[in-house]
C-alpha cells in the first residue's frame, strides 16, 4: 500500500488541528483588536529596574 | 511644587510697586498699534498639546502652557516619570502634530470623580473580581489618537500604588483597568485619567457587540476558506505533476477525491454565503454582484463531482477554494474599513451627564438617573458641573458656558426665570433648576437624533457600484451562458469548462476592490496626517471646488480670548489680576495672563469679588475696584473719561471689546479682548480661493466683530454672517444647497458639537474641534491638527484620490473585458482563470497602493 493513503489525511488532520486553534483564538477575542498590538510592539519598555530607580528620582525631586 | 517662572518684565520692576497714577511703560512699548498689545509678544507652542500661545520674548520655551489642564497635564506626567511621552508622541505624529484637543475641565475637581465608585453610575462597567483579589473594570476612554496615548497610559498605571494595569483598545476606544481595592479606588484612576487628557466614562449598556460578532464570523470562515484553498492547491500540485509525468491511477483517484472534498466543504462552508447572496439576489430580482460568483462555483461543483464518479474529466477544486478564500478576504476588508472611524458611542451620553442631584419637597438631595427625572421636579447643579436638562432656573444666580451650543466662548449671565439647556456647563455658582425636558426631547438631544438620521442614509459610490455590478452582472451571466451554448457541440466538459472560466476570470472583485481599495488607502495615509475621514464617499465628493463654509470660533479664531492692554494707568492691572484669580471666566484667565506679562506674581491677598451682569466687582479695604463692559460702568455710576471713550470705539471698530477697569467711581484703564485669528487662516483662505472656492463665515458672535474678521481674511462680506445660532446656520446651509449656480460641493467647517446640524446637511461637514468620536457622528471628517491648512491638503488629496479611482476603474474594466473575450474564446481553463483573478487584484492593488495621494509623502 503507498504511503500516499497514510501521509495525506495525516497532513490534513494537521492542518486542521491548526485550523481549529486558529478557530479558538478567534472565538477567545484575541482577533478583535488588530490595531494596539501593532503599537504597543514598536515601543521600547524600559526594564523594571530603569523605572524603579526612575520613580524614586522623581519622588525625591517632588519632596525637595 | 513646581511652577513656571513668572515671565519677568524688561525693566525688572513689578508694576504695584509703581505709584498709583503714574504712567511708567517700557521703552518699547507701541500704544498706537492696537495688535501690539503694547509689548512684543511671541506665540510659542504649548509643551503639552501644541497649541500656539501667546508669551512675552524671551519665556522659556520648555514651560509655556496655554491652559491650567495643559500644565497639570504635563506636572503629572513628570512626576509620574514619563517625560518619553512628548518625544513617542511626536515621533507618531510628525513634528508638528499641533493641537490634540486636551481635555477640558474646571479646576482640578477630582471630586467629580466620586461616582465611579457607586455601582449604579457605572452600570455595565463595574468592576468584576478576578483572581488575586483585583477588579477589573471596562470603561470608555475618550483622547486618544496614537500610539503614544497607549503607551502613556499604560505606563502611568504602572506608576501609580494599587493600580495593577491598564490596557488601552485602539480600535473601540476602550480601556480594561484592573486595581487593587485595598490601596485605591476607580474614582482615583479616573481622576488621573482625566487630568492626563483621556476622560474615562462608563460603557453604554446597550453597547453595539453587532461590530465584534460579525468580525469574529467572518475571521472564522477566512481560516476555514484558507485551509481548504491551502490544502487544495498542494493537493493540485501533485496532480498536475502527474498530468505531466505520470501517476498511478488509484493515487490519482485519492488526490482527487481529498481535493473535491475540501473544494465542496470550502463552497458549502464559507462559501455558502456567495450562494444564499446569489438566490435572494434571485428572489428579489435586483443583480448582485455574488451572482456570477456564486454560478461559477456551483458549476465548478457539480462538474468536478460528476467527474469523479464518471472517473474522468477534469477537477477544478483548487481554483473554486481559492476563488472563496480571496473573496472572502477581500470582504473582510472592505467590512473593517466600513466600521473603522467612529466607534459605537453613545453620542448623547458623552455630551450629557447621566446623573443629577434632585432635590425633593423637604430639600433633600438624592442622586438618580438623568432619564427617571419628570417635567417640574428640581434638581440642584453645583458650579463647575454640566447641566443635565432644559430647564428654568428657579434659585441662584450663575454664568453659563453655552459653548455646546452656540459655540461662543463668553459665558452668558443666567438668573431665575431664565432658561438653561442640557449639555451647557454651569460656571460660577450652584442654582437650583425645574426640569422642564429630558434625553432626546432636549434641545441638545434632537439636534444629536438629525445627526443620526443623516448617517444612515446610503452613501452614493455605494449606490454607484452596486449599479455598475448589477450591469456587470447580467452581462457576464448571458455570456457566461452564450459561452457554454456556443461550446456545446465540442462536447460538455469543454463547454462547463469555458463557462466556468468566464464565470471566474470575469470576478468583479477586481471592479469590487478597486474603489473601496483607492479610498481606504487614501483614509489610511489621511489619518496619518491627523485628518480622520468616516466614508470615503466624503472624500470624493471634496474633488471639486464649491462653496465652503466657516465657522469663526475655534475655527478660523483660536477660539481663545486674549486680553491687550489699550491706555491708561498700568498699574492698575495687577489690582485687576487680584481681583479676577478668584474667577472663572475665560476673560478673567485672559486678564490675569496679561498681568502675567506685565510682571504680577499671585500673591495671598484675598479680595471679596462678585460676579454680576457684565463685569466682577472686588471690594478691597481701602476702595471699590470695578472690571467690566461700558453697562456695568454706568450702571454703578462710573464717570468715564473722553479718551477712554474714543480709544473704546477704536476698540470695537477693530473689531475688539472693550474692558474698563474703574477705582472707586472713575475708570482708569482700558483693557481690549479680542478673539485672536489663526495665523494660517488667512493663507488657507486666500488658496482656497486661488484653487476655485467661494468662501463664506457663519459665526453666532456679534456681527461687527466678524466684519472685521472677514475683512481681515479677504473674505466676501456678504458671505459674512454674524449673530447665528445653529439652527440659523442650518438654513445658510440649505440654502446654498439649493442655490441656482452651484456646480460643486457645499462644505461645511466648524465644531463637531453645535455646528453638528449644519455639518450633517452640508455635502462634505469637516469638524475642526471637540473630541473625535463626538465630531465624527456628526461630520464625517474631523481634523485634529487644529492646522487650517490640513483642509487644504484634505482637498488635494481628494483630487488626487479621485483621479487614481479612475483610472483603477479603466484597468480593472479592460482586465475584464480582455479575458471575458479570452474566455470565450476558450483560450483560457478554469485553472487559469483563477490564477488570472487574483493577478489583476494584486494589480489594482499595486496601482493603488503606490498612488501618491499627498504631494510630500511622509513613510
Amino acid at each position: 500500500m503507498s504511503v500516499l493513503y497514510i501521509a495525506l489525511p495525516i497532513a490534513l488532520l494537521l492542518g486542521a488541528g491548526a485550523l481549529f486553534a486558529c478557530i479558538h483564538c478567534i472565538r477567545s477575542g484575541q482577533y478583535d483588536d488588530l490595531q494596539t498590538p501593532s503599537l504597543r510592539m514598536l515601543i521600547d519598555d524600559k526594564s523594571d529596574a530603569e523605572r524603579e530607580t526612575k520613580r524614586s528620582e522623581s519622588t525625591h525631586h517632588d519632596r525637595s | 511644587m513646581r511652577g513656571i517662572s513668572p515671565s519677568i518684565d524688561s525693566d525688572g520692576s513689578n508694576p504695584v510697586a509703581d505709584d498709583r497714577g503714574s504712567a511708567t511703560e517700557p521703552a518699547r512699548q507701541h500704544d498706537s498699534n492696537p495688535d501690539d498689545g503694547g509689548s512684543a509678544t511671541v506665540s510659542l507652542p504649548c509643551v503639552h498639546c501644541g497649541e500656539p500661545t501667546p508669551c512675552v520674548v524671551g519665556a522659556n520655551a520648555e514651560e509655556v502652557f496655554c491652559c491650567n489642564g495643559c500644565r497639570g497635564a504635563y506636572e503629572l506626567i513628570q512626576g509620574l516619570g514619563l517625560e518619553d511621552f512628548y518625544a513617542l508622541r511626536d515621533q507618531s505624529l510628525g513634528v508638528n502634530a499641533g493641537s490634540s484637543g486636551a481635555a477640558r475641565w474646571f479646576g482640578g475637581q477630582d471630586d467629580l470623580f466620586e461616582n465611579f465608585d457607586s455601582e449604579a453610575f457605572l452600570g455595565v462597567s463595574k468592576p468584576q473580581p478576578v483572581a488575586g483579589g483585583l477588579l477589573v473594570s471596562d470603561l470608555s476612554v475618550g483622547g486618544l489618537h496614537c500610539a503614544a496615548c497607549a503607551w502613556l497610559i499604560e505606563n502611568a498605571s504602572l506608576q501609580t500604588d494599587g493600580w495593577q494595569a491598564a490596557r488601552v483598545r485602539m480600535n473601540d476606544h476602550t480601556i480594561r483597568i484592573s486595581f487593587d481595592p485595598t490601596v485605591t479606588s476607580l474614582s482615583r484612576i479616573a481622576a488621573i485619567m482625566n487630568r492626563l487628557g483621556y476622560p474615562v466614562f462608563p460603557m453604554s449598556a446597550d453597547r453595539n457587540d453587532s461590530f465584534k460578532q460579525e468580525n469574529r464570523r467572518l475571521l472564522i470562515r477566512i481560516a476555514i476558506a484558507g485551509f481548504c484553498a491551502a490544502n487544495a492547491m498542494w493537493i493540485a500540485i501533485a496532480l498536475y505533476a502527474g498530468e505531466a509525468t505520470y501517476v498511478a491511477n488509484d493515487h490519482r483517484l485519492l488526490l482527487e477525491c481529498f481535493g473535491v472534498g475540501l473544494g465542496v466543504i470550502s463552497v458549502l462552508g464559507p462559501g455558502r454565503v456567495f450562494l444564499r447572496g446569489a438566490l435572494s439576489s434571485i428572489k428579489t430580482r435586483t443583480p448582485h454582484m455574488d451572482l456570477p460568483v456564486a454560478l461559477g462555483l456551483a458549476v465548478g461543483t457539480v462538474s468536478g463531482v460528476a467527474a469523479i464518479i464518471a472517473g474522468s474529466g477534469a477537477v477544478y477544486f483548487d481554483s473554486l477554494a481559492v476563488l472563496v478564500f480571496l473573496l472572502l478576504v477581500g470582504r473582510w476588508i472592505q467590512f473593517r474599513q466600513q466600521h473603522h472611524a467612529a466607534g459605537s458611542v453613545d453620542l448623547l451620553l458623552r455630551m450629557t451627564p447621566r446623573h443629577a442631584e434632585l432635590i425633593d419637597g423637604a430639600g433633600r438631595a438624592s442622586r438618580v438617573l438623568v432619564d427617571q427625572l419628570a417635567a417640574g421636579q428640581i434638581v440642584r447643579v453645583k458650579a463647575g458641573e454640566s447641566i443635565p436638562v432644559d430647564g428654568l432656573i428657579r434659585e441662584g444666580e450663575t454664568t453659563v458656558d453655552l459653548a455646546l451650543l452656540t459655540g461662543e466662548s463668553e459665558p452668558k449671565w443666567m438668573s431665575p426665570g431664565d432658561e438653561v439647556s442640557a449639555g451647557t456647563v454651569n460656571l460660577s455658582s450652584s442654582i437650583d433648576i425645574e426640569v422642564v425636558r429630558v434625553g432626546g426631547e432636549s434641545r441638545i438631544g434632537k439636534v444629536m437624533s438629525s445627526v443620526e438620521d443623516a448617517i444612515s442614509e446610503k452613501v452614493p459610490i455605494v449606490i454607484l457600484a452596486d449599479r455598475i455590478g448589477g450591469v456587470f452582472v447580467m452581462i457576464v451571466t448571458v455570456l457566461a451562458i452564450a459561452t457554454f451554448i456556443g461550446w456545446f457541440s465540442t462536447g460538455i466538459t469543454q463547454a462547463a469548462a469555458n463557462a466556468t472560466a468566464l464565470l471566474i476570470v470575469a470576478c468583479p472583485c477586481a471592479l469590487a476592490l478597486a474603489t473601496p481599495l483607492a479610498v481606504a488607502v487614501a483614509i489610511g495615509r489621511s489619518a496619518k496626517r491627523g485628518i480622520l475621514i468616516r466614508d470615503g464617499s466624503a472624500l470624493e465628493r471634496l474633488s471639486k471646488p464649491g462653496q465652503i463654509w466657516f465657522d469663526k470660533t475655534g475655527t478660523l479664531t483660536q477660539g481663545r480670548v486674549e486680553a491687550m492692554w489699550v491706555t491708561g494707568d498700568r498699574s492698575v492691572l495687577a489690582i485687576a489680576a487680584d481681583v479676577e484669580k478668584s474667577c472663572v471666566h475665560p476673560l478673567a484667565q485672559a486678564i490675569i495672563e496679561l498681568a502675567k506679562r506685565y510682571g504680577w506674581t499671585e500673591s495671598e491677598q484675598t479680595v471679596s469679588t462678585k460676579l454680576v451682569d457684565g463685569g466682577v466687582i472686588g471690594e478691597f479695604p481701602e476702595m471699590r475696584v470695578a472690571i467690566g463692559n461700558q453697562s456695568l460702568m454706568r450702571r454703578i455710576d462710573t464717570s468715564i473719561d473722553d479718551h477712554f471713550v474714543v480709544a473704546a470705539k477704536d476698540c470695537t471698530v477693530n473689531g475688539f471689546s472693550p474692558v474698563y477697569i474703574a477705582v472707586g467711581d472713575k475708570v482708569v484703564a482700558l483693557l481690549k479682548a479680542s478673539d485672536p485669528v489663526r495665523v494660517d487662516a488667512s493663507k488657507t483662505i486666500q488658496r482656497l480661493h486661488r484653487l476655485g472656492w467661494h468662501v463664506g463665515i457663519l459665526s453666532g458672535d456679534h456681527p461687527d466683530i466678524v466684519t472685521s474678521v472677514a475683512r481681515e481674511l479677504s473674505v466676501d462680506e456678504s458671505l459674512a454672517s454674524g449673530g447665528m445660532l445653529p439652527e440659523d446656520k442650518l438654513s445658510v446651509v440649505n440654502q446654498s444647497d439649493s442655490a441656482s449656480d452651484r456646480a460643486g460641493p457645499i462644505i461645511m467647517v466648524g465644531d463637531g458639537a453645535n455646528d453638528a446640524a449644519a455639518l450633517t446637511a452640508a455635502d462634505v461637514g469637516i469638524a475642526v474641534r471637540g473630541g473625535a468620536e463626538v465630531s465624527l457622528q456628526a461630520a464625517p471628517i474631523f481634523i485634529s491638527t487644529g492646522r487650517l491648512d490640513s483642509i487644504l491638503e484634505l482637498l488635494l488629496a481628494s483630487r488626487r484620490t479621485s483621479i487614481l479611482i479612475k483610472t483603477a476603474f479603466a484597468v480593472s474594466l479592460s482586465y475584464n473585458l480582455i479575458a471575458v473575450a479570452l474566455a470565450m474564446l476558450g483560450k483560457i481553463s478554469p485553472l487559469l482563470a483563477a490564477v488570472f483573478m487574483p493577478l489583476s487584484s494584486v494589480s489594482v492593488l499595486s496601482l493603488t497602493l503606490l498612488w501618491p495621494v499627498f504631494k510630500s509623502e511622509k513613510s
